[in-house]
């Protein structure tokens, strides 16, 4: 079992976990999911766990230290009436190293397991440069499953507690859970401690409503993957991996569909999650909401990928922008720049940093850090234009907000998007350069035109079942962006056709899923990062 | 202080109606790059301290929540 997306998951794990559930009293049911949890893990990485135990040890002692001085501190704060804010500094001040401790050794194991070959290389490259011929060999270890996940997960918690936004769990599973619950361990969301750890534990009886909402959500989300995402691969795949033997209109089309196969794939995804939280009576916080609608590449990124979005801006964009020192430079800026340029100027040490660190959470490659800095310069060059054209829009009388004007910034974003996941995509930096170079220096149609394009990966089914699904997934996010929530008009319905409607999508994805002979399984993109 | 408010968000974002907009933050009239103008903006006039922590939707979708916040941020410094 690797992923999701197999019999056996849907046949045998999920079916035996939700039994599992309902049949033990309700104060055990936290600790059958968990459980489940470490065996999916298990199952699915075919290692131990250690390193999630490890990590769940850290941030459970971390959370009790602070919590232990914060006590200390409420006890000292009732017995005084004078010199309250030197108690409260002193005991923010050690909870700060307590906090940096915890966060320094959830980060350093997400250090050891996933860049250490990485940096290895960078730094044998760098003495390379000074005539020193060193090569370091760092030891192989294999990154475990969904480290990427569990540790911003375990950061988020740390700072919420030192910020007092959380309390410090005292048991012990429910944290452990908070981490490790499997609908999200493979690919997030991820979701903040105070979003889901208590719903994860309490253990509310499954209910027939949250039942069809979460089946429902994961028959969408098999759609997605299997119908769209795996059949796409087919094409991607071969174009990506040798692209000097195609023209440069095959590598755009390749671009554009990567970024609908990692459309799907992904929130296809976070759909099983979403819908197996709810079965579980856990609310998870949405990844994705349309975000081929963006007007903006700022506004891309906070429909795109939103949890991860989100934890960058709390914990990194706005503990930099509104430290003291970079306050500082702001009150220095504003006065040389304005208030307008001033504080641009300056958050861009922290959209530098959100952006650094984006690209390479999702991996230690150049492509990755490639993708972070393209981001960063769109984002940052966004900020800059956008007031003027703002005022250039009310001197020459454009109307912002007319149809024909919005399209245009929609078409933009996309184009920007495109290139993007072209690098992101591509085997390494310079092949996204050749490949980006390819698209304009031998462009042409002809493969497309003589139909040559079927012999690539995809046969002309294909592509008509990929355009039909396609066209589907977008029909609904368009009506999702216009407020209509079609999966709750659906609910609304009669058992029979709500449930004819569930079983429209499963045979579905059972007649075209991309599967079986002829395809080649894809584990979930994003599980790699 | 209210009016003050409205003053400094206007110069950020004409665009919005700061009267009755509630979403402030959720339909991105304030985006990530002008929260920060506004928290330096604020803290300047108001003579305040805003830590990062308390920049959440919740303190800033509307003119009433900021108003709150800053007169708590006050009342904070003064004690």
């Amino acid at each position: 079992m690797k992923s999701y997306f197999v019999l056996i998951f849907v046949a045998v794990f999920m079916p035996v976990a939700m039994l599992a559930y309902s049949i033990v009293p309700k104060r055990l049911r936290g600790y059958v999911l968990l459980v489940f949890s470490y065996a999916f893990l298990m199952i699915m990485s075919g290692r131990p766990v250690v390193y999630l135990v490890a990590a769940t040890l850290i941030t459970y002692v971390t959370g009790l230290t602070m919590g232990h001085f914060q006590a200390r501190r409420d006890a000292q704060l009732a017995e005084v009436k004078k010199g309250k804010k030197a108690i409260k500094e002193a005991c923010k001040r050690t909870n700060r190293w307590v906090m940096v401790a915890g966060i320094l050794l959830n980060l350093g194991m997400l250090f050891a397991l996933n860049y250490l070959g990485f940096f290895a290389q960078v730094g044998s490259g760098l003495l390379s440069l000074f005539g020193i011929d060193k090569t370091f060999e760092p030891p192989l270890w294999i990154a475990p499953m969904g480290i990427s996940f569990y540790t911003l997960m375990a950061v988020s918690y740390l700072v919420d507690v030192y910020r007092e936004t959380v309390k410090p769990d005292r048991n012990l599973g429910r944290l452990a859970l908070y981490l490790s619950f499997f609908p999200h361990i493979m690919e997030g969301p991820i979701a903040r401690y105070s979003e889901i750890a208590q719903g994860t534990w309490e253990g509310n009886p499954i209910n027939r409503q949250n039942l069809y909402t979460g089946f429902m959500r994961i028959a969408v989300g098999f759609a997605k993957k299997l119908i769209v995402a795996d059949r796409l691969n087919l094409f991607v795949d071969p174009v990506f991996d040798d692209f000097s033997l195609v023209n440069g209109g095959i590598i755009a089309l390749a671009a554009v569909l990567y970024t609908i196969q990692l459309y799907c794939d992904f929130s296809g995804c976070m759909d099983v999650a979403i819908g197996l939280g709810c079965i579980f009576n856990v609310s998870y916080p949405e990844n994705f909401r349309q975000p081929f609608f963006s007007l903006t590449t700022s506004e891309f990124w906070q429909r795109w990928h939103i949890t991860l979005g989100s934890w960058f801006k709390d914990y990194v964009y706005y503990p930099v922008s509104l430290s003291k020192r970079v306050k500082r430079l702001t009150t220095m800026a504003r006065k040389r720049f304005g208030n307008k340029y001033g504080p641009l100027l300056v958050s861009s040490i922290a959209l530098f940093c959100v952006w650094f660190l984006n690209g390479l959470w999702h991996g230690a490659g150049s492509q990755y850090l490639f993708f972070g800095m393209y981001y960063f310069v769109l984002i940052w060059l966004g900020g800059l234009i956008d007031p003027l054209a703002r005022s250039l829009a009310t001197k020459y009388g454009i109307d912002r907000d007319s149809k024909p004007y919005r399209l245009m910034r929609r078409v933009r974003t996309l184009l920007f998007v495109f290139v993007g996941e072209l690098f992101f995509r591509a085997n390494d930096l310079p092949s996204g350069l050749a490949m980006f170079k390819r698209i304009f220096t031998h462009f042409s149609l002809e493969t497309i035109l003589n139909g040559k394009i079927f012999n690539i990966g995809m046969d002309p089914a294909d592509f008509i079942i990929a355009g039909i699904f396609i066209a589907l997934v977008f029909a609904r996010d368009y009506a999702y962006e216009h407020d209509h929530n079609l999966l709750a008009m659906i609910s609304g319905k009669n058992a029979v056709i709500r449930w004819a409607a569930w079983i429209a999508i499963v045979m579905a994805v059972v007649i075209f899923g991309a599967y079986g002979h002829g395809y080649i399984p894809v584990d979930p993109m994003y599980a790699q990062f | 202080m209210r009016d003050q408010i409205i003053e400094i968000l206007e110069d950020i974002n004409p665009d919005a109606d700061y009267e009755t907009c509630t979403t402030l933050i959720d339909d991105r009239y304030l985006d990530s790059l002008s929260m920060v103008s506004l928290v330096a903006e604020l803290e300047d006039t108001f003579d305040i301290t805003i830590p990062a922590v308390e920049v959440t939707a919740n303190n800033f979708n509307s003119v009433d929540a900021i108003t709150k916040l800053v007169e708590r941020l006050v009342e904070e410094d003064e004690d």
